[in-house]
């Protein structure tokens, strides 16, 4: 007899819509409100971690193409960051452009340095593509302090308000809004590259680059715009910084930082498009959460007061990764599709 | 000359990483940790139980051994098998870890760290040095030739060179791989204890020297992961550069440049080289 | 099984949002009730540079906690909030918005160094937050910023000071200026202003050396300045850096005489260095520790009940004497306590003294311009500390 398979998808085309079924596209209309909802539910603060999320977002997402996809490792992500972020403010304070012109050279800028950097790096792998790119970072933090006439060395730089048409963006609101709309702008172009020839190639060239190049994938091709794709989504995401905290200074993107968002993207899932999303938000929301229940339980047990420090949230950050990589490798990604998956299947679970 | 000092100070903390990359393939971020740590202990030891100081450094190795021993039974033992990469971002997840935990326990103030060696420099034959430095060197080119003598010669520096190329084929060989890494484990860290306690007495002892130990990363590189003469090389060459830079390049280009070039220096090497100046070429099957 | 798995994950999670909230306030007033004042503290506590820092904080709460077993202001209790920013600006944002929006805080003494408190200019403004920073650049009062009172002595003045006592005190035959700086704000500042005021009088700067926050060690920076026969070394570094250059000098047998600025200022550096800090001369804005007025008295008394073991005994002092003046300001705001009345009272705070721990502060409605004054200190080897040698002054007015 024959067998059922759960697919009943009859062309190519079915297999890789974005939103399969009825139950996605009502969920994501839910998700939508919810979003629309949360400025207004949510206090100002609650507002600014969700934009800084955002920023998150796309930075990982830039990430995640990079070595979730094609699996080149790099440890210089933040200098991507800075590269966007000093280059949207240049433009901005110098030539006063309108914000989505400083927005895409700030990506642009990123993205010619992503691929400069990427030649070089072809021929390496692994721990060795992680300490050059390493020594990028350092190098360009090193640039942007000593080019002081350029960037404001480490007195750094303030940026104006984001302004268009005489309209202001100057509550974090307003904000949101702005930042919304991008990242979800850059959420769908990084889902529709996967689906292309462009992210199969990445994905090939990460599972198998030798066997990659023998059925005809052109690896240097591919691996120099990786690296251009993801800094130019870092590159973005640096501009959307300097809008949101209105001032950037060298100490911002430090190799710390890089290490931050390879966090996110492990703990989120590498790979995969909405772990991304789950590991950065899951990466700037945990902290204030751990803070909020420490400072809150301080109430409730005097003891706890004055007990809970920065340091605590570190800690925790570096146990995470290390927690995460020993017993979830797929990161909450993987969490999320088991839990759908047995929503899928009740009651019979077994 | 200190150049050579410096250097050889960047020389023993890349020992430690070579010794566990070239048994274990991995890459220890944390390396920098268990150095501010060992310090650390032995810094306890001798103020807080006032135990002598040549007394504290041997406890300290120990205890730093025993510190790798647990480290490898609980964090890199679930990993074996997983993917190098996976297996590095663990070490990385350790190094912060290690560092706030520390910053918790320790505090972040500077301690000032007892120094068992007189502080008068010493002049052979028109070089100044201190006694520190030269300890310094002298234990580095020791640890450098035991070690290397121990990686050719005998039988379980043979054992840990074939678990590093293939794990699964040691283990069918008789290898006891889990001994193996344990070992592996506790001799880095005894050696970077030792590091530490050097470079203590240099500097101010306070959480920051684990930043030193990123500073060694391109010693490291540069000799090639593989091999512990280049790491040795390697260190040496980065403190001679450094200070060369420092001295010269700075009156130039400008200050800041010393720190700079060691990572400028690294990118250009892996370019033309990208396995390190000694580092072997793997070869990939597909 | 996985049913109850998920019950158990699902009732921690509702506990922790209910802990959470339980830390909510409410007020009327921001930050006010009758009986108890909130307010906020955004500094470094944990982190790399947490010992420069923490003493500082530690200061501040002390002396809040000392007024509160006096009866507290106007019958009121304040409750000090200390967020930590690890020194990192977005973090100290985050913060801030945190203090005002979650907690209600009626202000923030301060928030954080210089780069924390620019990044923060505009929620300083919009939401009325009174502070000092913990930093001294002259952009925080020139042009005059509602809410920013400035305290001490800028890095400027500092250094000025320091030349004008170069040129008129250590009457040196023939001065030649080495420059030893970190490349940060202060760094830049401070050889800027060297090099400015010494050609006013004619000292030359015979080298600019860059010696990073962490290094390990200063030879080549020591080499060169004996190359250049450099017999004083002004440094523009924090505490750390400088400890390693003087035991750097001692080993290379160079003994110049080393002045450093108020971060680098404390009993520490002889304790650390011993016989290498005997040429040491350093500037700071508070007073010694070992000073005998009635202000510094108290931060003894207050170390001492709190049971603080302090590295850098000088922050502590310094966050006292701003604690101080914010508990003056708001007893003289009376009943009406708000963040307006605040300012407004920090404004009247003229010719007034600290009992020694600042230099008399001079505030206005025109000018929240710090002193500008120093003390100036030497190394005082059998006892392990730095004593006062001057009393405090200005730099001099310079064509």
């Amino acid at each position: 007899m024959a067998i059922r398979s759960p697919t009943f998808k009859e062309s190519y085309y079915e297999d890789i819509k974005l939103f399969q079924t009825i139950w996605i596209k009502f969920w994501v209309a839910v998700l939508v409100l919810g979003l629309v909802l949360l400025p207004i539910i949510g206090d100002p603060y609650f507002v600014y971690l969700v934009n800084l999320s955002c920023i998150a977002t796309v930075a990982a997402l830039g990430l995640n193409i990079l070595t979730g996809f094609t699996g080149q490792v790099s440890l210089g992500h933040a200098a991507f960051l800075a590269i966007g972020a000093y280059g949207s403010s240049i433009m901005a304070l110098r030539f006063n452009t309108p914000f989505w012109v400083n927005l895409l050279f700030g990506g642009g800028a990123a993205a010619v340095a992503g691929a400069i950097v990427g030649i070089p790096c072809l021929r390496l792998k692994g721990l060795y593509l992680a300490m050059a790119t390493m020594a990028f970072g350092v190098v360009v933090e090193y640039l942007v302090i000593t080019w002081d006439g350029l960037t404001g060395g480490v007195r750094g730089m303030n940026m104006p308000k984001l302004a268009f048409a005489g309209y202001s963006l100057d509550t974090d609101e307003k904000m949101y809004v702005f930042l919304l709309v991008i990242t979800g702008l850059m959420l769908a172009a990084a889902k529709n590259i996967t689906r292309t020839r462009v992210g199969r190639a990445f994905v090939a060239i990460r599972d198998r680059d030798i066997a990659a190049e023998t059925i005809g994938v052109n690896i240097t091709y591919y691996k120099v715009l990786s690296f251009a794709i993801s800094s130019f989504y870092a590159g973005v995401a640096g501009g959307m910084y300097s809008y949101t905290i209105g001032y950037i200074h060298p100490e911002h993107f430090t190799l710390l930082l890089s290490i931050q968002y390879i966090a996110m993207i492990i703990v989120g899932g590498m790979g995969s498009i909405v772990g991304t999303v789950f590991g950065a938000v899951f990466i700037v929301v945990i902290p204030e959460f751990i803070k909020l229940f420490a400072q809150g339980s301080a109430k409730l047990f005097p003891f706890m007061k004055d007990r809970y420090d920065e340091e605590w949230n570190i800690a925790f950050f570096g146990l995470l990764i290390m927690i995460f990589l020993i017993f979830e490798p797929g990161g909450l990604y993987s969490i999320w599709t088991r839990i759908k998956v047995s929503f899928k299947n009740w009651p019979f679970t077994y | 000359m200190s150049g050579l000092a410096v250097g050889s100070m960047y020389a023993l903390i890349a020992l430690g990483f070579v010794l566990i990359y070239k048994s274990t393939k991995i890459l220890n971020f944390a390396h920098g940790e268990i150095i501010m740590v060992s310090a650390f202990i032995c810094f306890y030891l001798v103020s807080s139980y006032k135990v002598s100081f040549w007394l504290a450094v041997p406890i300290t190795m120990a205890l730093a051994g025993l510190l790798g021993v647990v480290t490898e039974r609980f964090v890199l033992r679930p990993m074996l098998g997983e993917p190098v990469f996976s297996v590095v971002m663990v070490t990385i997840g350790l190094s912060i870890f290690l560092r706030s935990i520390s910053g918790i326990i320790f505090g972040h103030d500077n301690y000032i760290f007892p120094n068992p060696f007189p502080t008068e420099p010493l002049n052979l034959g028109g070089i100044v040095i201190s006694h520190t430095h030269l300890w310094t060197m002298v234990v580095a080119v020791v640890l450098t030739v035991i070690f290397f003598l121990f990686f050719k010669f005998t039988r379980m520096g043979l054992a840990m060179r074939g678990t590093a190329n293939d794990q699964d084929t040691a283990t069918l060989m008789g290898v006891n791989v889990r001994k193996v890494f344990a070992l592996t484990w506790a001799l880095a860290f005894i050696i970077a204890a030792l590091a530490g306690i050097f470079l203590a007495n240099v500097m101010v002892l306070n959480i920051g020297l684990t930043f030193v130990a990123i500073s060694a990363f391109p010693a490291v590189v540069l000799g090639g992961l593989e091999s512990v003469p280049g790491a040795i090389l390697g260190g040496l060459a980065i403190g001679v550069i450094e200070n060369l830079a420092g001295g010269y390049l700075e009156q130039i280009i400008g200050g800041g440049v010393k720190d700079v070039t060691a990572f400028v220096v690294l990118f250009l090497i892996l370019m033309f080289r990208p396995y390190g100046l000694f580092g072997k070429k793997e070869i990939e099957r597909v | 099984m996985k049913h109850l798995r998920f019950l158990a994950a699902r009732l921690t999670f509702l506990f922790f949002l209910l802990a959470s909230l339980a830390g909510a306030v409410l007020a009327d007033e921001r930050g006010v009730t009758n009986d108890s004042i909130n307010i906020g503290l955004v500094l470094v506590k944990t982190g790399p540079v947490a010992a420069l820092g923490l003493p500082n904080g530690q200061g501040m709460v002390d002396y809040m906690n000392y007024l509160n077993e006096q009866g507290g202001i106007n019958g009121r209790k304040i409750e000090v909030i200390w967020e930590d920013d690890q020194f990192e600006a977005p973090k100290s944002v985050a913060a801030v918005k945190k203090l005002i929006h979650r907690d209600k805080v009626l202000t923030i003494l301060t928030t954080g160094g210089t780069n924390q408190t620019i990044a923060n200019m505009d929620n300083i403004n919009r939401y009325q937050i009174t502070n000092i920073p913990n930093a001294l650049a002259d952009e925080f009062f020139v042009p005059l910023q509602p809410y920013i009172f400035a305290m001490g002595a800028t890095y400027e003045a500092q250094y000025q000071c320091i030349v004008d006592y170069i040129a008129e005190d250590l009457k040196m035959e023939n001065p030649r200026i080495g420059v030893v700086y970190a490349k940060k704000e202060y760094g830049k500042k401070g050889l800027d202003t060297i090099k400015e005021r010494a050609a006013k009088y004619n000292i030359p700067v015979v080298a600019e050396l860059v010696l990073p926050t962490r290094a390990v060690d200063a030879s080549s920076q020591v080499l060169t300045l004996q190359q250049q026969n450099a017999n004083i070394v002004i440094t523009c570094d924090v505490l750390p850096p400088v400890i390693t250059f003087l035991k750097t000098a001692e080993k290379y047998k160079y003994e110049p005489v080393v002045f450093g600025f108020n971060w680098a200022t404390d009993d520490m550096i002889v304790k650390a260095c011993g016989d290498a800090a005997k040429n040491y001369i350093g500037v700071n804005f508070v007073g010694g520790w070992s000073d005998d007025t009635p202000g510094i008295q108290l931060v003894r008394g207050l170390q001492e009940k709190n049971k603080r073991d302090i590295g850098l005994t000088s922050l502590y002092i310094n966050g006292v004497g701003v604690s101080w003046l914010f508990g003056e300001a708001m007893k003289r705001a009376g009943k009406d306590l708000n963040p307006d009345s605040l300012k407004s009272a920090m404004e009247t705070l003229s010719n007034y003294e600290t009992g020694g721990i600042f230099p008399p502060v001079n505030f206005s409605s025109e000018s929240h311009a710090p002193a500008e004054m120093v003390k100036f200190f030497k190394a005082d080897l059998t006892n392990k500390r730095l004593n006062a040698v001057t009393d405090w002054r200005k730099p001099k007015k310079m064509p």
